[in-house]
């Protein structure tokens, strides 16, 4: 049975590692008679967005949203922090089309840049998490013994620790020698691996005992050889899932704590940050906190669906949540 | 029983490892708890004393060491800033925190997995949509949106519920929704994805064909097989809202352990810090418990197999 | 099973909903409501050096600041019935009032005030000890070399002397901060360490006393039954702590707090909000504190004066006053708040927003290309701060600085600033007595104060003269040297970046027939000093 931690405000939708590996616990005795082939992927992604389209256009949200973000500078109309000092708190305008913030700073703009900073704290901490997750799940689970109790002790310890408290702490830590983008990238990073270890770890002792493994194995294959080309392999499909449904829960947890504060520093912007600094003007300037607070909601739930439709697509044994 | 006294001694290196590696970052952490108790005024003078006093000059391994030793006599030492002891600051904020989280939990449960069940039912449908975009949106808002929102709505707006926590179940509920509403996204999502994949198993048309009614198949056979993971799921969620919501509950102005332990990292109040960590560490291991008695009690198989 | 329960406390919230909490006021029982930011750390003086809330309402002081009409102050007796100076300005001789009780009915002795200002320099934890040193024998303690105060005479139960080690003006404004607030010297004793912890077992002789205090949540007062005084308007005051200001801000609305400090809530919403519909319970304090943007002279190339001259002349302050604060407060150019004793008229409105200028003696200095340059900002510090601060690191990008915001939490920044390497930050000093010694000997008394401040003033001839200062006995002599210091070290010396003195604004609820704030306009203050309708 898993323990698993969630104790920031927000739901994680995508610590689903824990039920994750639940069920990739339970279902690891019928895994264990298939063998996947990750050649299909491409096919089947394609057959989701023709039977799913909920996902499919989530997909294209996520792209566009990229592309604003990537394109910022040549989309936005002003500088990124740019002061009007004359034209502060104004409603939303041809000039502005969100209207201005507190130091006259155009919120379009801002929502652009902001981008930026909210998609890069989603999608590379979760490609961080996976190598150190899969690293580690591969050892304990291929190794076993006193590894394997070592490093699922390790991860038992990251997982019973309140994640907010320790991603606060890791902030002030790691604050001195980064600046505050890349200190949130390391924290989360740091943090979320042990989800996907126990993920990786059961599979891989289910494949373990795979014939086709012992097979490899009594032919006097490498081991490193056979995590890397005949287990990892297999762990493919459940990893993009995985992938996909962490993104939007490093984005909510950014935007939790520039909420508390300790998140990105202004003048750079990021959505949680826009909202932490337009919440007292919520109900008398709603137009403030409503952009940053719609696209928070616009891509996370669009990581939401992409995932839950790629779980459908790829991976039957990953038992949905 | 033996099962259960197993794994709580398994849980002492993990209880261990968490208390060394919160001593290490906070060491590690810049920033000087005396220095948060001067504030603007201060000398040297005043900095060594204090420091000295706080036993802040002993090595570090030795201060973890006369720490342990005194958790496992119950006791988890003074708060630097408080000036109070770490078990009754603690003590004072639990049962605000445990309130709420059972309201929200209940909530969480009775939303989410109904609306899980009318969307299974109603799959792909106009219900299944409408009960499963309100429980995704809870997962997609953040907290403090949806907090904020509740609380002009209904509390300053309408004047139906308290603003802001008074210590009355009244002024929780709000709070609870917040909180709730973000956990009854995944346990709607859990409980639909399991009920349809149920539905379709073949048990349930055997059923069906034996001439039971609908819901008697859905209530009786699919529901009880598709619940063990939303169970896992609950209880992982009820331990976690036990270690504190420190967002809902700083909108709210509850006084509760998420606050506690806020205020401990930012004013380096390492043994109030500590024993908050200690306290989310006990609730998580009785959480994850609680799921596999719950387990047990629906399942008697996997009461066999441990 | 797990129904039920759910059942259950579905109901019970039901029946909470429909039981209206019974917290109805009698014509007697006003209850004051007020908010704070976050809760206190103690209600020990001793202990703190910002939690004055509880102590200005459970202590007294020997003598008391009074605020005039005209803003003007002036030091009037308060336990102290009657005091006098010796001719050399070393002994000062106390008579108290002989009906002074505690709230636990023992009466207050000249024996309370000795033991209160002994523990003032032999609690290990004491913090207060900036400000009373100057008490003969005091620093004998500190150094740990006695534990009986010397410059204490105590002659009878109501009659004594207080000695100092060389002569200081202010002193009589010192005894008059919370600092100096009398404990009782038998409750000191049986408490011990829960003195300040305790709600019953911190006793004092001021207008109110505590009942209870849940962290994190609320602090009740009551009225003192004992109180020498006219009984205070409230006879209970509650504090709740809202850590949210946009929770704060409806709570006000809403009814649930009755004196709202503007401190607390982002000045565009006081502007948009309370300026308008709230006109008229709007109540200004001058605050007498002022804002600076200090400029480390150690960090390169702050050391270089020209440099730390065109960064003075580069922010645009009137546009921050009018824009971030809604043109509530006016301009300084020196040290001394505005409305101060010791502010200078002669040291004002030298300094103008020259950007032009600014670039130019950057050139001459050799960094005509600007240079790299970081502003430290406290994550605890107020949304207002925080524009101000984007809006000079924008002034500063159009002479060519490359400035950039870094955030440091407030446990590390005071770290840091106390190590002397903080680069460039603003910081405020409100005065804690009425005497430009205040906020002068604090930032630049010594070669300790401006590096702990980071400032590291290089000049120590100034620092003798500002610590000479304290004891000239003539008026209008100590003023003018106050003023020649002051513009040597702004306008010549350039340390620092003076901003502004800002009011201090309060909204009070229409249960509030009338408040005075705090003379230095703190956000504590005396409920003593509200009337209740």
């Amino acid at each position: 049975m898993e323990k698993t931690k969630k104790s920031t405000d927000h739901h994680n939708p995508g610590s689903s590692g824990a039920a994750a590996a639940a069920a990739a616990d339970r279902k690891s005795a019928d895994l264990s008679c298939e063998i996947k082939s990750y050649v299909g992927i491409r096919k089947k992604i394609r057959r989701m967005c023709r039977e799913n389209p909920l996902a499919a256009v989530s997909a294209a949200v996520i792209v566009v949203m990229i592309l604003m973000a990537v394109f910022a500078p040549l989309i936005a109309p002003y500088q990124e922090a740019e002061q009007d000092l004359m034209a502060r708190l104004q409603g939303p305008s041809a000039a502005h089309i969100f209207g201005t913030d507190e130091l006259g700073r155009d919120v379009f703009t801002r929502i652009l840049y902001g981008a930026r900073v909210s998609l890069m704290v989603g999608i590379i901490p979760s490609a961080i998490t996976l190598v150190i997750g899969i690293f580690f799940g591969l050892l304990a689970g291929f190794h076993g013994g006193w590894v394997d109790y070592v490093i699922m002790r390790f991860v038992d310890v990251m997982l019973s620790f309140p994640t907010l408290l320790l991603c606060m702490v890791m902030m002030y830590v790691l604050g001195r020698y980064a600046d505050s983008v890349l200190c949130i990238i390391l924290s989360l990073s740091l943090i979320n691996w042990a989800g996907t270890a126990r993920v990786v770890r059961a599979q891989t002792l289910s494949l373990k005992e795979t014939e086709y493994v012992e097979a490899a194995r009594s032919i006097g294959v490498k081991r490193i050889r056979i995590m890397l080309r005949h287990i990892l392999p297999n762990c493919i499909p459940s990893l993009i899932v995985l992938y996909t449904l962490s993104v939007p829960s490093s984005i909510l947890s950014e935007s939790t704590l520039s909420f508390l504060g300790i998140g990105v520093q202004p003048p750079a912007a990021s959505w949680g940050l826009m909202v932490n600094q337009s919440k007292q003007f919520l109900f008398t300037m709603p137009w403030l906190a409503l952009a940053p607070s719609l696209s928070i909601m616009l891509v996370v739930l669009a990581f939401n669906f992409l995932g839950d439709g790629l779980r459908d697509a790829l991976d039957p044994y990953l038992e949905s949540r | 029983m033996k099962s259960v006294m197993k794994r709580l001694i398994g849980m002492i290196p993990v209880f261990i490892g968490v208390m060394l590696l919160i001593f290490v970052l906070l060491r590690v952490v810049p920033g000087d708890p005396v220095q948060v108790l001067l504030g603007e005024h201060y000398s040297q003078d005043t900095i060594d004393r204090l420091t000295k006093a706080m036993n802040l000059d002993k090595p570090v391994f030795e201060q973890f060491l006369l720490y342990l030793s005194g958790v496992f006599h119950g006791d988890l030492g003074m708060s630097y800033v408080m000036k109070k002891p770490v078990t009754s600051l603690i003590m004072e904020a639990l049962p605000q925190t445990v309130i709420l989280a059972l309201m929200a939990s209940t909530f969480a449960w009775f939303v989410g997995i109904g609306s899980g069940i009318i969307a299974a039912i109603k799959q792909n449908k106009a219900p299944d949509h409408i009960f499963m975009g309100f429980s995704l949106a809870g997962i997609s808002v953040p907290v403090f949106m949806s907090a904020l929102f509740l609380q002009y709505v209904f509390s300053f707006k309408l004047k139906l519920l308290p603003l802001s926590s008074d210590g009355s179940l009244k002024s929780l509920i709000l709070p609870a929704i917040a909180l709730g509403w973000n956990s009854a996204g995944s346990v709607a999502r859990l409980t639909r994805s399991n009920l349809v994949d149920a539905l379709q198993a073949d048990y349930i048309d055997t059923a069906k064909a034996k001439g039971l009614t609908n819901r008697a198949v859905i209530f009786g056979h699919a529901l009880r097989n598709s619940m063990l993971p939303v169970i896992t799921l609950m209880a992982i969620q009820l331990s976690s809202m036990m270690s504190g919501a420190v967002v809902t509950e700083s909108i709210f102005a509850i006084p509760g352990v998420g606050r506690l332990a806020t205020n401990a990292i930012q004013t380096r109040d390492m043994p109030l810090l500590q024993g908050t960590v200690l306290l989310t560490t006990v609730m998580v291991i009785f959480g994850s418990l609680l799921a596999d008695i719950l387990y047990s009690v629906i399942d008697p198989r996997i009461r066999r197999e441990a | 099973m797990k129904k039920r329960t759910g059942l259950m406390i579905l109901t019970a919230c039901l029946t909470a909903l429909m039981s209206v909490s019974a917290f109805a006021s009698d014509g007697d029982e006003k209850v004051l409501r007020l908010g704070w930011g976050k809760d206190i750390q103690t209600m020990d003086v001793h202990k703190t050096t910002d939690n004055y809330a509880v102590p200005l309402n459970i202590f007294d002081r020997l003598l008391e600041v009074q605020l005039n009409e005209d803003g003007s102050t002036e030091i009037v007796n308060s336990i102290a019935k009657e005091y006098s100076v010796s001719d050399d300005g070393l002994t000062y001789s106390f008579t108290l009032r002989d009906d002074v009780k505690f709230c636990d009915g023992t009466p207050l002795t000249s024996a309370d005030v000795e033991a209160t200002f002994t523990r003032m320099f032999t609690l290990p934890e004491s913090v207060q000890t900036d400000f009373t040193t100057c008490i003969k024998g005091a620093q004998d303690i500190l150094d740990g070399k006695t534990d009986k105060l010397e410059g204490i005479h105590v002659i009878d139960d109501y009659n004594f002397e207080i000695v100092l080690e060389e002569p200081f003006a202010g002193f009589l404004s010192v005894l008059a901060t919370p600092t100096c607030c009398i404990m009782s010297k038998a409750n000191l004793e049986t408490a011990g360490d829960d003195f300040g912890v305790v709600p019953e077992k911190t006793i004092g002789s001021g207008p109110y006393m505590v009942t209870e205090w849940k962290t994190n949540d609320s602090l009740t007062l009551v009225r003192n039954p004992e109180y020498w005084g006219e009984p205070a308007s409230a006879a209970t005051v509650v504090y709740k702590v809202y850590p949210e200001p946009a929770s704060m801000n409806m709570a006000f609305q809403n009814g649930d707090i009755d004196i709202l400090d503007c401190d607390f809530i982002d000045a565009a919403i006081v502007q948009s909000v309370y300026e308008t519909a709230y006109a008229d319970q709007i109540v200004m304090a001058n605050r007498l504190g002022t804002y600076m943007i200090i400029l480390n002279a150690d960090v390169e190339p702050l050391s270089d004066v020209r440099v730390r001259k065109a960064l003075q002349m580069a922010i645009n302050r009137q546009g921050i006053l009018d824009q971030i604060y809604g043109g509530n407060g006016v301009l300084v150019d020196g040290i001394y708040p505005a409305g101060s004793i010791g502010f200078s008229e002669e040291n004002q409105g030298w300094l103008a927003y020259d950007p032009e200028g600014a670039k130019a003696l950057l050139a001459e200095a050799g960094y005509e290309n600007g240079f790299d340059l970081e502003i430290a900002v406290n994550t605890s510090a107020s949304a207002n701060m925080n524009n101000m601060l984007q809006i000079f690191e924008q002034n500063l990008k159009e002479i060519g600085v490359n400035a950039s915001m870094v955030n440091y939490d407030e446990a590390e920044y005071l770290k840091i600033r106390k190590n002397g390497t903080l680069p460039c930050f603003a910081a405020v000093w409100t005065l804690d007595y009425n005497d430009p010694s205040n906020i002068i000997d604090t930032f630049f008394g010594s070669v300790e104060s401006t590096h702990g401040r980071s400032l590291n003033y290089a000049d120590t001839s100034i620092m003798e003269r500002v610590i000479k200062a304290r004891a000239i006995t003539d008026e209008t002599e100590r003023m003018a040297e106050y003023a020649a210091v002051e513009k040597k070290i702004v306008e010549e010396d350039a340390a620092w970046i003076p901003l502004y003195s800002l009011q201090h604004r309060f909204v009070i609820s229409d249960k509030i027939e009338h408040f005075t704030p705090h003379w230095a306009g703190y956000g504590d203050f005396s409920c003593n000093n509200v009337t209740m309708k």
